[in-house]
């Protein structure tokens, strides 16, 4: 029989219904996954969790009694596991930063209101790239996540310790979010599912801001119907975020059965080549394999994705740099005395930020100023407004457009020690969080026995094309 | 390459303190990131608009959410997060000082 924390939430939900198996149950079974083989120092053996909360025991027989007294969400009683940048109320919330290392949330953030509404269990705080900054959770003060299929590897990033908590059955499933690619890419590195839903569509109320106008919440699950549920139930409008949108405010997409793909252009070292070329290689197999189940594959041009990483970036410094300026040691957070009140928020940030994060302010603070604004934020801005246009024009036509998650499988712990290098692995995530779109990342093979996604981005507020297809790819389908 | 001074500079408008190395390893390290996004300075103003696009304003009545907030019961424990605090108020240095 398989082991309760390997079961899908879709399976463990039905044992409950049945009455078979309790949350109670549920809880222990991730809890002794967790506990397995757990080094000295370390809440688990691969660094996945940052907390292991005191109380899981607790919410489980909580959710048995709610049931008992007769309710039936699908997610009572599940074990999902956070990111540590939403805030759940009371509890420790860092971010991964030494400079929340000792904060504690002071509300509910919306996404956990709703899971609480429906009676999830929360495992813990999974570990992530400090601020959500990185791409492969090595960014983290404390420490980086190993990846489940080899531990010499990253898990991805920037919440790569819930994409390792789910890939390696510590929890039935996670929340991340998703900035630049942050969830999708750790779904694509340790072989789960991750979906970033259209931007506005789940509430940002009570999660610690990286770039406003790109972060959204999202699912990280080992099945795409597993997905599915916890989106529907984090899901809508909420007058904590000015920027949530009405669930009908886009026009519903018509179905084609058509596919979009791009020509693959990847800048990468000599030494990626072939891990490069071997993932396109099952992408195109992927592709092959929907062309046969009767979806027709159509080559799409999109001139924006040229400039869109530059964008990307550009957009990221500026609202990186002007989001963290919060962090100045007198409200919460790392506090650190100088000579004058300058002293103590220099002292403070530049302690209580790791070096990326430091990077990225010091190039938000330089393309946001004056005489460089222009060349850089204003083109960036442009550049992004075009980009949507050649989406919103390109979903006339076909229902997703398909590409690789990631160029590469995961790469080794410490290989990218140039930041420019880490950056470029982002190329097919961004676009997704530039123009607002919905996008999903579904297993597609390996290379070296290494997991790779295939990723589909659809049309705003189209999360439903996400699910059929990615169904399809992952086997779902009846 | 950007110069020594110029990361000077911005570490101080970011209120950020840097060590010597550090400041040696961005000049390299912000070169190169600033050459790569700078490409798109060579996008053209002619086929690419500057508009407002996504941004736009969201406008409500000025009244007080109250139902089900959960900020409301937060007070405390805000006040909780303070590093410095005197009662209700959170103590900050003295920028103002006497001529002698």
């Amino acid at each position: 029989m398989t082991k309760l924390n390997e079961l899908s939430i879709i399976e463990a939900s039905a044992k409950l219904q049945a009455g078979e198996i309790t949350a109670v149950d549920l809880a222990r079974a991730c809890l002794a996954e967790i506990e397995r083989d757990r080094p000295e120092g370390t809440v688990d053996r691969l660094n996945a969790y940052l907390e292991v909360f005191t109380d899981v025991e607790e919410q489980a027989k909580q959710a048995d009694e709610r049931r008992k007294a007769g309710e039936s969400h699908p997610l009572l009683g599940i074990p999902l596991a956070i990111k540590d940048n939403i805030l759940i109320k009371g509890k420790k919330v860092s971010a991964a930063s030494k400079m929340l290392e000792h904060y504690s949330a002071t509300y509910d953030a919306t996404v956990i209101q709703k899971l609480k509404d429906a009676g999830t269990v929360f495992l813990g705080r999974t570990n992530m790239d400090e601020f959500a900054l990185g791409g492969s959770t090595e960014n983290s003060a404390f420490g980086p996540t190993k990846n489940p299929h080899d531990p010499t590897r990253v898990a991805g990033g920037t919440s790569g310790g819930s994409a390792a908590a789910v890939a390696a059955h510590m929890c039935l499933g996670a929340l991340g979010t998703d900035t630049g690619g942050s969830v999708r890419n750790p779904a694509s590195f340790c072989g789960v599912v991750g979906l970033k839903p259209t931007y506005g569509t789940v509430s940002r109320s009570g999660l610690i801001a990286a770039v406003s106008s790109f972060d959204q919440a999202g699912p990280i699950t080992k099945t795409v119907e597993d997905a599915k549920l916890i989106f529907d139930t984090i899901r809508g409008k909420d007058i904590l975020d000015a920027t949530s949108i009405d669930e009908d405010l886009y026009p519903k997409h018509t179905q084609k059965k058509i596919i979009g793909v791009i020509k693959l252009n990847v800048e990468t070292a000599k030494e990626n080549m072939d891990a490069v070329n071997s993932t396109v290689q099952v992408f195109s197999a992927a592709i092959k394999k929907l062309e046969n189940e009767g979806f027709k594959i159509v080559e799409i041009n999109l001139p924006s994705m040229q400039p869109a990483l530059a964008a990307y970036y550009i957009t990221n410094f500026a609202e990186v740099s002007s989001n963290l300026s919060r962090f100045d040691g007198v409200r919460y957070g790392l506090s650190l005395s100088g000579e004058s009140l300058f002293d103590d928020y220099a002292k403070s940030r530049g302690e209580g930020f790791g070096a990326e994060t430091r990077r990225r302010i010091i190039l938000g603070t330089y393309v946001l100023s004056a005489g460089y604004y222009d060349a850089y934020y204003g083109k960036a801005v442009a550049a992004r407004e075009q980009l949507r246009k050649e989406f919103e024009q390109t979903f006339k036509d076909v229902d997703v457009i398909a590409t690789p998650t990631m160029p590469t499988p995961a790469w080794k712990i410490g290989e990218k020690s140039d930041p420019l290098s880490a950056y470029l692995a982002d190329i097919f995530t961004v676009t997704a969080n530039l123009t607002g779109n919905p996008a999903i990342s579904v297993p597609m093979g390996t290379v070296d026995g290494l997991p790779v996604g295939i990723q589909f981005t659809a049309a705003h507020g189209d999360e439903e094309t996400l699910f059929r297809v990615g169904k399809n790819v992952a086997g779902e389908e009846k | 390459m950007i110069s020594k001074e110029e990361i000077e500079k911005l570490a101080e408008l970011s209120r950020l303190k840097l060590g010597e190395e550090e400041i040696a390893a961005l000049q390299k390290d912000i070169s190169s990131i600033l050459d790569y996004v700078g490409q798109i300075s060579a996008l053209e103003g002619g086929e690419i608009k500057k508009e407002v696009g996504l941004n736009h304003n969201v406008m409500r009545e000025d009244i007080p959410y109250v139902k089900e907030n959960p900020l409301l019961e937060s007070r405390d424990a805000v006040l909780e997060a303070l590093p410095k605090r005197e009662g209700d108020y959170a103590v900050v240095r003295k920028i103002l000082h006497k001529n002698d």
